[in-house]
């Protein structure tokens, strides 16, 4: 029995001819762009990884700049009249009762172009580290706000938006340039009757 | 046998050679990616954790310290605590261990919090409590049932008792009875026995602080709800610092005292009037921890320091939270320092890493702790945020 499989075995290998090696070269090649795909995939999640964390990082910021704006007085004194806030300096750290505009209304394009008293630059940490128009060195978000008086009641309403960009990332606020890593946050405040 | 497979003419030692060569390189490129693959299997999940931790943190953190220090809004007193006594305590205050019993009045790695709920419960003492550990008679709340007039306050519920003297404690309601307006309260002791006036109201209280315990390698960052439990948060945190920012201003009188309708001051307790002295504490008449008579003027005056320009935050420094003068004063079991009035931004740092030893390198800027982590590929570095927030009801303009 084991005589005859054996024949069986031989006459069956004795009709292949192997493979060419132009053959082998190809499949080796699909091989090696197979794995390198497969180890791209390592890089991609690693990527999704640290965009998440930026993310994650610049949500915390915006939210914080959003409290910040949200704290500041905007009210009625005992008599009724408003009270309102228009010097505190919140784009420094920490924040000056003078030398900024608290309240007042932004000029336009906060958003998109860095202004002084509108901007602020942090690092990877969250860490404050400077502000004006100009980005200092080892400047990670760039964080920009705008405060608008509600059109329909200017007086006691007001729209905060706040912007946090990676360093370097395009700056136009429109949809067509929004990467999913660009954070923006809206909220309103209106003056509370006490 | 050999005819038989003289029909497969077999490799030449050259195509061996070369089939040999392909089959090298082709192995060495499987287990080039083969090596750094099973690294990043182990250390990415890990970095999605900690970021998910981190974040989870953050959220509990500021869902929280945002509140600190919202007060009452219907009944006898209306408006934030900062007008009666200090809502956030840079230590553990509660029931069990509290830092104030053991003399400790500041900890960078520990935080608590007071405010006032959306809830129903909330009333004012009608008659003096003989004993602080007397039952409180309370008055009726209004809007509630014929038979059922406390209808907010239940057993269990946690409660927090102020008064406009700067005294504050919480406690745990033991039992109400309900007909007889009395609230019992056998666990809780106060620090003082409170009069009429006096508000009573459902609290949130939160005390978060940071076990670091090497032995049994315990990292946590903790919340503790002032009664009796502990319970961890977020895991493996080896960070867990607060720093705080205040008004420069003290508080002012903006009224006098006498004036039925408050707030008088710009924040803080209000002086008793001129010339009416506070039994319950150890200050003068006409004086409390903020406020004090000038011997020039005969004014009641700020006792607390100008920081800085008015209207800025400054920054506290912990010898400026420990010094005094302390509130209600210095003997009160509940006392605090006056400058945690002035408290208007908290700064919280908060660092977590892998609970995985292997993935972390030798202690130093990128470990807190370190580990036993050798490859590159496989080191997972702590990760870090620094946040501030402004709580929404401790400026009064608003």
């Amino acid at each position: 029995m084991a005589g005859v499989s054996t024949r069986r075995l031989r006459g069956r290998l004795a009709c292949q001819d192997g493979f060419s090696l132009s053959e082998v070269m190809v499949a080796s090649g699909i091989l090696a762009t197979g794995l390198v795909t497969v180890a791209q995939l390592f890089a991609v999640s690693t990527d999704a990884n640290r965009v998440a964390r930026r993310t994650s990082t610049a949500t915390i910021l915006a939210e914080q700049k959003i409290e910040q704006l949200r704290a500041l007085t905007w009210g009625f004194d005992p008599l009724g009249l408003p009270t309102s806030d228009f010097s505190t300096s919140v784009a420094v750290s920490p924040p000056q009762a003078t030398g900024g505009t608290g309240l007042s209304a932004s000029p336009p394009d906060t958003l998109t172009t860095s202004t002084t008293g509108f901007a602020d630059y942090l690092d990877a940490y969250g860490n404050w580290i400077g502000t004006g128009a100009v980005t200092p060195s080892g400047t990670v978000f760039v964080r920009r706000w705008s405060i608008e008086p509600l059109p329909t009641n200017p007086n006691n309403t007001l729209i905060f938006q706040v912007m946090v960009t990676r360093i370097g990332q395009p700056t136009a606020a429109g949809p067509a340039v929004r990467l999913p890593d660009i954070v923006r946050m809206v909220s309103v405040k209106t003056r509370k009757a006490t | 046998m050999m005819r038989d497979s003289g029909g497969a003419a077999g490799f030449t030692l050259f195509e061996m050679l070369i089939a040999m060569t392909i089959m090298l390189f082709v192995v060495a490129g499987v287990f080039s990616v083969f090596n750094p693959s099973q690294g990043a299997f182990q250390a990415q999940p890990e970095v999605s954790d900690m970021q998910q931790r981190l974040r989870m943190g953050v959220d509990t953190l500021h869902k929280d310290l945002v509140m600190a220090g919202a007060g009452t809004y219907s009944g006898a007193a209306v408006g934030t605590l900062t007008a009666f006594f200090a809502p956030i305590l840079p230590y553990r205050v509660g029931t069990q261990a509290s830092d104030p019993a053991s003399g400790v009045f500041f900890r960078s790695d520990a935080i608590s919090i007071m405010y006032v709920p959306t809830t129903a419960s909330q009333c004012s003492i009608r008659d003096q409590m003989p004993q602080p550990s007397s039952e409180v008679k309370v008055n009726a709340q209004p809007g509630c049932p014929a038979r059922d007039p406390l209808c907010g306050f239940e057993q269990g519920m946690r409660v927090l008792i102020f008064d406009d003297t700067g005294s504050w404690d919480t406690f745990t309601i033991t039992n109400v009875q309900s007909d007889a307006l009395h609230l019992q309260h056998r666990d809780d002791t106060f620090s003082k026995a409170y009069g009429p006036g006096a508000i009573i109201t459902q609290v949130s209280m939160h005390t978060y602080w940071l076990r670091s315990d090497v032995q049994s390698s315990q990292f946590q960052l903790m919340h503790y709800d002032g009664y009796r439990t502990d319970e961890p948060v977020v895991d493996n945190v080896v960070g867990f610092e607060t720093a705080y920012l205040g008004e420069s201003e003290p508080p002012v009188l903006h009224k006098p005292v006498t004036d039925p309708v408050g707030p008088w001051t710009t924040y803080g307790p209000k002086p008793p009037a001129m010339g009416v002295d506070n039994r319950s504490d150890s200050w003068g008449a006409g004086e409390n921890c903020a406020f004090m008579v000038d011997p020039a003027s005969g004014a009641q005056v700020p006792r607390l320091a100008q920081l800085g320009p008015p209207g800025s935050l400054a920054a506290l420094a912990p010898s400026q939270l420990t010094d005094g003068p302390w509130c209600p004063d210095g003997a009160n079991p509940n006392r605090y320092d006056a400058d945690l009035l002035r408290i208007r931004q908290i700064r919280v740092r908060l660092r977590v890493q892998t609970g995985e030893p292997a993935l972390r390198g030798p202690a130093g800027t990128l470990y807190t702790r370190g580990g036993q982590g050798q490859a590159g590929d496989r080191l997972v570095p702590d990760q870090e945020i620094r946040f501030d927030v402004s709580p929404r009801n401790l400026n009064l303009g608003r």
